[in-house]
């Protein structure tokens, strides 16, 4: 996954790199401020994002946070207040949305309640005056890959509100769009019927190969679904990278924060090697970080540091050299079904989770209060960026350094 | 109030039972809606006409009657709009009547123009009437006519004490001294009497309008007004044909009424009362008009004129009468006799200009002009001479009484009249 | 126990009975007897006596058709006006109104607040032959001298269509305003212009608005009698005239009556035509939600 470039690289890159997959969108410092009661309000500011053909790319972050505008901007929906916004090379800033070759699933599903189901999907074909034939033949097989076959002669009040989203998909994809947007569409359903339309997107975005970009705050559907994804705070994109990137190599203390539960351990540099960071610790302890000077870590500089909690060891004995160690007392024991998770307070006064999977041989590892060590691998050890988020600028060529 | 306990129409109990029984049954039939329920229940109940005693056994009844009753100081007076005198300052002070209170200490202590047309106004308190309750008034003013004729049928008016009408009988007019609608004044006392004429703006017709002919001239299309009613609009045209109405035959009705149609293009409206305005404004050049109107227009600025037409008019007489039920029926009784003084005639006269039933109020309109100066004394002298509000005797022979209708005459009558002016 | 589930059972027929009460009293006894009043015959001298001389219907429409039909036709084609400027004003307002949109409302209602009869007095005013209006368009020759709008038919029916305007615009404003802006950026996103996000999208749905309007408009517009006698002239008289002039100033009740009963039959017909042409499934059922 090497299709992240820089924004001086995606700003005059006309011709995609040979060997890469032709990108669907562009946007080039793409901003949007409204003017509110209160005064301006910075709604996306001023982002660069690449996303390739065929990909399935979620924009993640808390409402509120610029994802849903930029969806938008893309649709047509709003203008950019600067920028440029380019389908396939040309820019479409100031296009309408119905000459978009761009579709919406809108997070209501804004459905027509009038027509049945078959006009609502028949809609923008019958607009773009495809033949009658053809249109029937294509609302029907879209029915078909949406298993709502049977279902066309509905109203879509009659229709759950699985179906119901089914439809709002089959409505945008039948029009063979360059790409989908995806406002949250799947927030409206009860936790089963999600996950289960998780899947079912997935594989209906594997059948029409068509971009999709999905916006949601949920990170575990973003985690499930997306090929890439940016994780984005105050209008601004904090990471960019496959789920495993940015869960395991989270590069903000927002990020880690944001995706899955991190601990957060917070050290003085006591000396650097390389860009390897060695932090103050009692004398039978040992903080390692690598990577660290990207970071910004500095000798007699505090460092933010996370471990993911499934990678932390619990051990009655100090571990031998070579890993990550540091003593704590267990203060809470919650069983989980498939794992247990173990709060441990550290002699420095944070709190660690840790999480042990179940397996057979794992019973009772220690129980409340007893005193315990907590040990991972160096590399799991993972600098954060402490600093307010710099310019973006700046952001983007942290993150494209990282790949 | 008191029930009439053998009143034959729908029983008390069950029109209480539909209003509550304090509220006076006039205000709960101006509550809008519940006003057509009124009239319809009473409608349904109405079932015939209550005779009263008739012969010397009447005249024994009525001065019973009259010897019991008292003044009381006050009483309630239901008149037409602009239909009395209004003093310069106040509009709603009444000289006539201020002076009647300093010289009787009788005050009039509602005086309401409630009256704006006989029918509806009769359709108001028939109800009220048939229920054997007052109307909240002690005299009001019938124009003569079908309703006039029918509250007499019906027994709805007190007869008047003869032995108050002192003034009346020295000072009344012959024109109004037993007419034919009310013979020996058994009901009424007539308050004014006015012509239904045509009344027309010179200067906009560019000529002088003798006829009932005028009104069906084409060079007038769309600019001739109209009453819409049964009582003037078919009077009026039974004399366009030379008739005189008051012994009019069905013949000459469908004649009156062919006339009517024929003339119907050319009417821009038929006009209940509303014709003034628009005869001022110049959205109509000639009309169908009351004398009085007429004069009354005049001399708030307008510039139109009045006249008898040759083939004839109608001459028609608003009536004082007291209803059935009245509270204070003495101190309207001394009322009604006050005004036919020449001097309150006058007062009356000089100020609504209608034809004064009391010829005697010419020589104090004389004396009043003699005393005045400038344009006063001009528009005095020229009330004191006006045929319109002294009828010469030429004029007099051309007016006319309207049709008395028997019921089945006015089926046939209505059915003739009535598409023309709902046209 | 069972006396409060009896009672619990009973609650809500005891909550619409104020409703009923309310109809049986002000609509079902006065319809019953204005029918028994429009059978009967007599007069009110000798009085009314019920004799169920249906008769009285066909004279009645014998004598006054023209006015009925008159009345039906300037109240469809007050409907019309109402519809045509209603529904740019109601959109404009839902759409365009913004943070306005009460204030735009209230102006629209501002002028009801003052008497209806006084309103079109005020029209019979302006619209006067020597008034402010016509003088003026008479000096600039825009119109011959003795051109008149006051007692003619379309003065009659802009006088309606003035009054019952908002009767109109409100309804339609209603079904547009919940319309979720989201469906019109569904029919933009699904290449619809702006002629066919109206055509296929809003204008369906704002279909119970118009239905509600018309019908609101057209009822009273067609039954009225204060324009026409205000504004109208000979030849403009509409039924409303005739029954107000029957029942107040000529009190022949049977015949008032029985013109108000074929008035009432012929707009209840009329309306449930309407409702099953235009009434279909679709528009009532998004109306229903």
């Amino acid at each position: 996954m090497d299709v992240v470039k820089t924004p001086q690289q995606a700003a005059v890159t006309v011709e995609p790199p040979p060997g890469e997959p032709v990108p669907a969108i562009e946007l080039v410092k793409i901003a949007k401020t409204f003017s509110s009661r209160r005064g301006i309000v910075t709604a996306v500011d001023a982002i660069d994002l690449v996303i390739g053909e065929g990909e399935f790319f979620s924009l993640l972050g808390p409402s509120g946070c610029g994802k849903t505008t930029t969806l938008r901007m893309i649709g047509g929906f709003e203008e950019p207040t600067e920028g440029q916004i380019l389908l396939y090379g040309d820019d479409v800033v100031g296009v309408p949305p119905n000459h978009r070759d761009v579709n919406m699933v809108f997070q209501s599903y804004a459905l027509f309640p009038h027509m049945s189901v078959f006009e609502n999907v028949a809609f923008g074909l019958r607009r773009k005056a495809v033949s009658k034939a053809e249109t029937k033949a294509r609302v029907g097989d879209m029915l078909d890959l949406v298993q709502l076959d049977g279902k066309s002669d509905r109203r879509p009040r009659e229709l759950s509100g699985g179906q119901q989203q089914r439809v709002a998909l089959a409505r945008a994809l039948v029009n063979r769009p360059r790409a989908l947007l995806l406002d949250e569409p799947l927030a409206a359903l009860d936790l089963k019927l999600r996950q289960a339309m998780q899947l079912e997107l997935k594989r209906i975005q594997r059948e029409v190969g068509i971009t999709f970009v999905f916006v949601t705050h949920d990170q575990n559907e973003a985690l499930t679904m997306s090929d890439r994804l940016v994780v984005m705070n105050a209008g601004r994109i904090e990471q960019l990278g496959s789920p495993r990137e940015v869960y395991e190599h989270p590069r903000t203390r927002f990020v880690a924060g944001f995706i899955g539960t991190s601990n957060l351990i917070t050290g003085r540099v006591r000396a650097m090697d390389g860009s390897t960071a060695l932090l103050e610790a009692a004398a039978d302890e040992c903080l390692v970080v690598p990577e660290a000077a990207s970071a910004g870590a500095g000798v007699g500089r505090d460092l933010d540091v996370t471990v993911r909690p499934e990678k932390i060891v619990i051990s009655e004995d100090r571990p031998g050299s070579g890993r990550c160690a540091i003593r704590g007392r267990v203060a809470e024991v919650v069983y989980l079904g498939t794992s247990t998770q173990y709060a441990v307070a550290t002699a420095g006064g944070t709190e660690l989770s840790v999480f042990v999977q179940n397996a057979s041989d794992a019973d009772d590892i220690a129980g409340r209060g007893a005193d315990v060590w907590l040990s991972w691998r160096p590399d799991h050890s993972l600098a954060l960026v402490t600093t307010q988020p710099a310019p973006a600028e700046s952001r983007s060529d942290l993150s494209g350094g990282n790949q | 109030m008191t029930e009439s306990s053998n009143s034959n129409q729908l029983p008390p109990d069950v029109l209480r039972g539909l209003l509550s029984p304090r509220v006076s049954r006039r205000s709960v039939l101006q509550a809008g809606g519940a006003s057509a329920l009124g009239v319809l229940l009473a409608a349904c109940g109405v079932s015939g006409a209550k005779k009263g005693p008739t012969g010397t056994a009447a005249v024994d009844a009525a001065k019973a009657y009259w010897e019991k009753q008292k003044k009381t100081g006050s009483f309630n007076f239901a008149n037409w709009p602009l239909y009395i005198d209004v003093s310069d300052k106040n509009k709603n002070d009444h000289p006539s009547i201020d002076l009647f209170t300093k010289r009787t200490g009788i005050k009039v202590a509602k005086y309401s123009e409630v009256i704006q047309d006989t029918g509806s106004y009769f359709g108001k308190i028939q109800p009220e009437l048939a229920a054997g309750q007052g109307t909240g008034y002690d005299l009001m003013v019938m124009t003569n006519g079908v309703y006039l004729d029918k509250l007499i049928e019906l027994n709805y008016l007190i007869p008047l004490d003869q032995s108050r009408m002192t003034n009346f009988n020295a000072n009344a007019s012959p024109v109004v001294k037993n007419p034919s609608y009310d013979r020996g004044n058994k009901y009424t006392m007539a308050w004014q009497s006015g012509i239904t004429g045509i009344g027309y703006d010179p200067k906009r017709v560019g000529k002088k309008i003798t006829s009932w002919t005028d009104l069906a001239d084409p060079a007038l299309r769309g600019k001739i007004g109209m009453f819409g009613d049964t009582q003037d609009l078919p009077n009026g045209a039974i004399c366009a044909i030379g008739v005189n109405p008051e012994t009019s035959t069905e013949a000459d009705w469908r004649k009156a009424a062919q006339w009517l149609k024929k003339q119907q293009p050319l009417v821009r409206k038929y006009y209940e009362q509303d014709y003034i305005d628009p005869l001022s404004k110049g959205d109509i050049w000639a009309s169908m008009a009351w004398s009085g109107d007429i004069f009354q227009a005049n001399a708030s600025g307008a510039n139109l004129e009045f006249v008898v037409p040759d083939e004839g008019a109608p001459i028609w007489t608003d009536n004082m009468c007291i209803p059935n039920h009245a509270q204070h029926p003495l101190d309207a009784m001394i009322y009604m006799d006050f005004v036919y003084q020449p001097e309150i005639a006058a007062m009356l006269a000089e100020s609504i200009n209608y034809i004064t039933p009391v010829p005697g109020a010419a020589a104090v309109i004389k004396k009043d002009a003699a005393a005045a100066t400038g344009a006063d004394k001009t528009a005095l002298e020229q009330l004191a001479t006006s045929p319109l509000i002294f009828p010469t005797a030429s004029d007099s022979t051309k007016l006319h009484r309207y049709r008395v209708l028997t019921s089945a005459e006015e089926k046939v009558w209505n059915s003739l009249f009535e598409p023309i002016y709902q046209s | 126990m069972s006396r409060s589930r009896l009672g619990a059972r009973l609650t809500p027929y005891l909550l619409v009975l104020p409703g009923w009460l309310w109809l049986v009293v002000f609509f079902v006894v006065p319809t019953f007897v204005m029918l028994s009043v429009s059978t009967q015959t007599g007069d009110i001298v000798s009085g009314f006596q019920q004799t169920f001389h249906w008769r009285t219907y066909v004279d009645g429409w014998n004598q006054y058709h023209t006015q009925f039909i008159r009345s039906i036709v300037y109240g469809l084609i007050t409907t019309l006006l109402c519809l045509v400027i209603a529904y740019p004003v109601a959109y404009w307002i839902a759409f365009r109104g913004g943070a306005h949109k009460s204030s735009l409302l209230f102006l629209i209602l501002l002028p009801f607040f003052v008497s209806f009869v006084i309103r079109t007095q005020s029209w019979n005013f302006i619209l006067s032959d020597n008034g402010m209006l016509l003088s003026a368009l008479k000096n600039w020759g825009l119109v011959s001298q003795d051109f008149h709008i006051l007692a003619t038919a379309p003065a009659v029916i802009g006088g309606l269509t003035y009054n019952f305007l908002p009767f109109m615009v409100l309804p339609i404003y209603v079904g547009l305003e919940r319309l979720d802006p989201a469906l019109l950026e569904a029919a933009a996103d699904l290449y619809g212009s702006k002629t066919a996000t109206f055509r296929k999208v809003v204008l369906p749905l704002s279909m119970p608005g118009v239905f509600a309007g018309v019908l609101l408009t057209f009822v009273p517009a067609a039954a009225d009698y204060v324009n026409a006698a205000i504004l109208g002239g000979a030849r403009t008289t509409m039924i409303g005239n005739v029954i107000q002039t029957e029942y107040f100033t000529n009190l022949d009740y049977p015949k008032a009556s029985a013109l108000s009963f074929i008035l009432m039959a012929a707009l209840l017909l009329g309306v449930f035509a309407y409702a099953r042409v235009l009434g279909t499934e679709d528009v009532l059922d998004v109306a229903a939600r």
